[in-house]
């Protein structure tokens, strides 16, 4: 089955019920696979107009308590920041799919990269913080995917799989789970201030249409969910408990493969690269040399490093000019080397081996 | 109930300067919504960036506050994965026919079934007074110093053109009949527009002649030419000055729906 | 029925003055606590919904109450008329 594909089954396992999108290349036989399937599950699937739209009415039918989501790539996701900064601010679950392809603007719409890691995180105006899978096999576009929803409502905030076009339009088998775990998004108690969290930072959910009659704005609100826009206090409290909710959990979510821990040398890849990295493993079959591999990318937790704590040397390949390897130097004193990789090619297996001969 | 059940009292009195329409175009608008005799629980406002655009906020229902033009691209998310919600959307001339006028002109053409109330008072009234689509050929605003030199767009006409099912145009001065004009556009299956002319006396009227609250009314009220009334002048031949406001409902008709309650 | 004006929420702004076909709202003279000059009544027991409302069973006319922004007219019920002494001095 293809990448794409496999992504709108996780996507219908899990139980979303509404896609609203805009076709791009390559992510386009996501859209395609669920107007196909969806209608048929009793749920909705609309082409909207453009990716602003599209990412607008996922957040309107969330609101409804369907699980929603949209699927894009960087020109489509560039148009849906304002909208996901709405997402953010006013906690609405929400999956979107990047199948990413080769930036800045019209790039290569055929070919893949992992450009925008850095805009997934910080694309949208003001401090905020998000989750991002990012799936290296078929099988992982269909598990991440079903995955992300159930992160989606527990943190009540977007999730992206950020995907890239090899691992889209890649075909490999997939074994279909029986079920898919799910974990349901948490309602509001009848009484309870809509914005106003317990321990975990996030409050229940409002459905509409269930008789809360609460106000959802993008201004700043205070715990009734009422406009108080010139507060400090008010705004710095929401700020800090929109990034705390996610931050705080960063190391219970995190999700990863982890190989030879006792390593000196280690690569740390996510999404395609991670298969370049496991060819060099494969062939080598050094056990000196170890191997990061992020299901969960942001919020990147600095705790999998001490994974490895004999590790003198963190190499990174990434189709781009060093976005996550920037993240990872930020967290330890350890050397860390990006191996960029632009054009749409994946890493040369050989080209990593011969780095590894220059470090270890 | 009455309309002024649906108010959420403790977040008035709303923000809106002495005297600005809006404030009116919600009375009519709750007025008409509790004629038809919906629940509150059913009932959603969708709203984008506006001063119009603060309405929902002050009514008792779910409402949505969302980005400046998109509110009916949300309500459309809204309405499809739960058609039996009852969703009206206010909206201002600027978030509705300039950054939004890509989601205005597809959802006629959808004919989704929303319907969509537009405070149009021919400015940029929250952001100070800058100049909109809809301000007139030669009227003042803060980037039009010199009077505006574009042509207004002729919001009823482009929904009727779009494939809007309902289409409606009153002033704030006609509060019986907008609040009529609403009703039919709440039941009329299918996309629904209703414009409804306000002053904006602090940031329109201040720079354009109307001095008191009072005058931009009276014009309203000087100016408005019922639709059949114009149609009969028409075909007598007779001129229809450029500066009449054409008012009644101008659609009505029965094209199929998306969303419709079943 | 009484109709009254909430001075907590009227800014004065005169659009019932404009409406009413029995003129009984008429421009302020006075500012309130508020600096608003809240409208005066001319003898309100004339108007429509105040004498009618009870025996249709609805809002009559009711057109100030559409048109004022900000929601500050209503009508209140009057209590049962307590009986009075006058004193009449000839
Ligand atoms: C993307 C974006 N651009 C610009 C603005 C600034 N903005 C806020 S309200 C507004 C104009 C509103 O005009 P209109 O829709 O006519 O509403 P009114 O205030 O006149 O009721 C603008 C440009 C914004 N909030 N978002
Ligand atoms: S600026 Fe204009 S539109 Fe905005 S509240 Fe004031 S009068 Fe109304
Ligand atoms: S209801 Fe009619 S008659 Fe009575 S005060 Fe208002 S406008 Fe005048
Ligand atoms: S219309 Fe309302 S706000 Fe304006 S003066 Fe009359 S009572 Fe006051
Ligand atoms: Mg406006």
């Amino acid at each position: 089955m293809q990448g794409n594909t496999a992504c709108a089954e996780g996507a219908l396992a899990a139980g979303c019920r509404f896609f609203g999108g805009y076709p791009i290349t390559p992510s386009t036989e996501v859209a395609e696979h669920m107007a196909l399937k969806l209608p048929k599950t009793g749920g909705v699937f609309i082409q909207m107009e453009d990716e602003i739209a599209s990412i607008a009415a996922v957040i309107g039918a969330s609101w409804t308590g369907v699980r929603a989501m949209t699927a894009t790539s960087g020109p489509g996701f560039s148009l849906m920041m304002e909208n996901l900064g709405f997402a953010v601010i006013t906690e609405t679950p929400c999956v979107v799919v990047n199948i990413q392809r080769g930036g800045p603007s019209t790039g290569q719409p055929t070919m893949a990269a992992q450009g925008d890691m850095l805009q997934c995180r910080f694309g949208s105006h003001g401090d905020y913080s998000v989750i991002a899978l990012s799936p290296a096999s078929v099988q992982e576009m269909y598990d991440l995917t079903a995955e992300a929803f159930n992160l989606s409502d527990r943190f009540r905030v977007p999730v992206f799989v950020m995907a890239d076009e090899i691992i889209g339009h890649m075909r490999e088998k997939l074994v279909v789970p029986d079920t898919v775990p799910r974990q349901e998004r948490k309602l509001l108690k009848k009484g309870d201030l809509p914005f106003r969290a317990g321990d975990d930072l996030v409050p229940g959910f409002p459905t509409f249409g269930k008789g809360y009659s609460v106000h959802v704005t993008g201004l700043t609100h205070d715990e009734r969910g009422y406009p108080c826009a010139t507060s400090p206090s008010v705004h710095e409290d929401l700020v800090n408990r929109l990034v705390d909710k996610v931050e705080s959990a960063r190391d219970a979510i995190s999700s990863a493969d982890i190989v030879n821990p006792d390593a000196r040398v280690v690569f740390i890849s996510y999404g395609a690269p991670s298969r370049a990295v496991q060819q060099v493993l494969h062939d080598t079959s050094r056990d000196d040399i170890g191997h990061l591999r992020l299901k969960l990318v942001w919020p990147f937790a600095e705790s999998l490093l001490s994974r490895f704590p004999d590790a003198e040397t963190f190499i990174v390949p990434e189709l781009n000019l060093g976005q996550m390897a920037r993240e990872i130097q930020r967290h330890t004193d350890r050397t860390v080397i990006p191996v960029p990789k632009l054009g749409g090619a994946l890493h040369n297996p050989s080209d990593l081996a011969g780095l590894l001969e220059e470090v270890a | 109930m009455t309309y002024a059940d649906w108010f959420r009292e403790d977040r008035l009195p709303h923000i809106y300067c002495v005297g600005c329409g809006n404030g009116t175009v919600i009375n009519c608008t709750l007025s008409a919504v509790d004629q038809m005799g919906w629940e509150k629980e059913e009932t959603v406002f969708v709203s984008g960036i506006g001063c119009s655009s603060r309405a929902p906020g002050y009514i008792v229902t779910d409402s949505l506050h969302t980005t400046h033009g998109r509110a009916i691209a949300f309500a459309t998310g809204i309405k499809m994965a739960n058609p039996d919600l009852r969703v009206i959307v206010f909206t201002g001339d600027g978030d509705l026919a300039a950054i939004g006028g890509n989601h205005f002109i597809h959802a006629c053409r959808r004919n989704i079934d929303l319907t969509v109330v537009c405070m149009n008072n021919m400015i940029y009234g929250m952001t100070g007074g800058q100049g909109s689509p809809t301000t007139p050929p030669g009227a003042l605003s803060t980037t039009t110093p010199y009077g505006s030199g574009e042509a207004a767009f002729d919001l009823c006409g482009l929904a009727a053109a779009a494939g809007a099912n309902y289409v409606a145009r009153y002033t704030s001065y006609h509060v019986k009949e907008l609040t009529r004009a609403v009703r039919g556009g709440l039941e009329n299956p299918g996309f629904s527009f209703i414009e409804a002319l306000v002053q904006c006396p602090t940031n329109y009227g201040r720079r354009n002649k109307f001095r008191q609250v009072m005058d931009q009314i009276e014009y309203f009220k000087s100016h408005a030419l019922l639709v059949q009334k114009a149609d009969r002048m028409r075909e007598e031949g007779k001129k229809i000055p450029d500066d009449m406001i054409i008012i009644g409902i101008l659609a009505r008709r029965n094209r199929p729906a998306l969303g419709v309650r079943k | 029925m009484r109709l009254v004006i909430d001075e907590r929420r009227c800014k004065g702004c005169n659009l019932c003055t404009l409406v009413c076909p029995y003129r009984i709202f008429r421009p302020g003279t006075t500012a309130n606590r508020r600096g608003v000059i809240v409208p005066e009544l001319d003898r309100p027991e004339r108007c429509a919904n105040c004498r009618l409302q009870r025996l249709y069973g609805r809002t009559l006319c009711g057109v100030c109450q559409m048109i004022c922004p900000d929601q500050a007219i209503s009508w209140e019920e009057e209590g049962a008329c307590e009986p009075v002494k006058v004193a009449i001095e000839y």
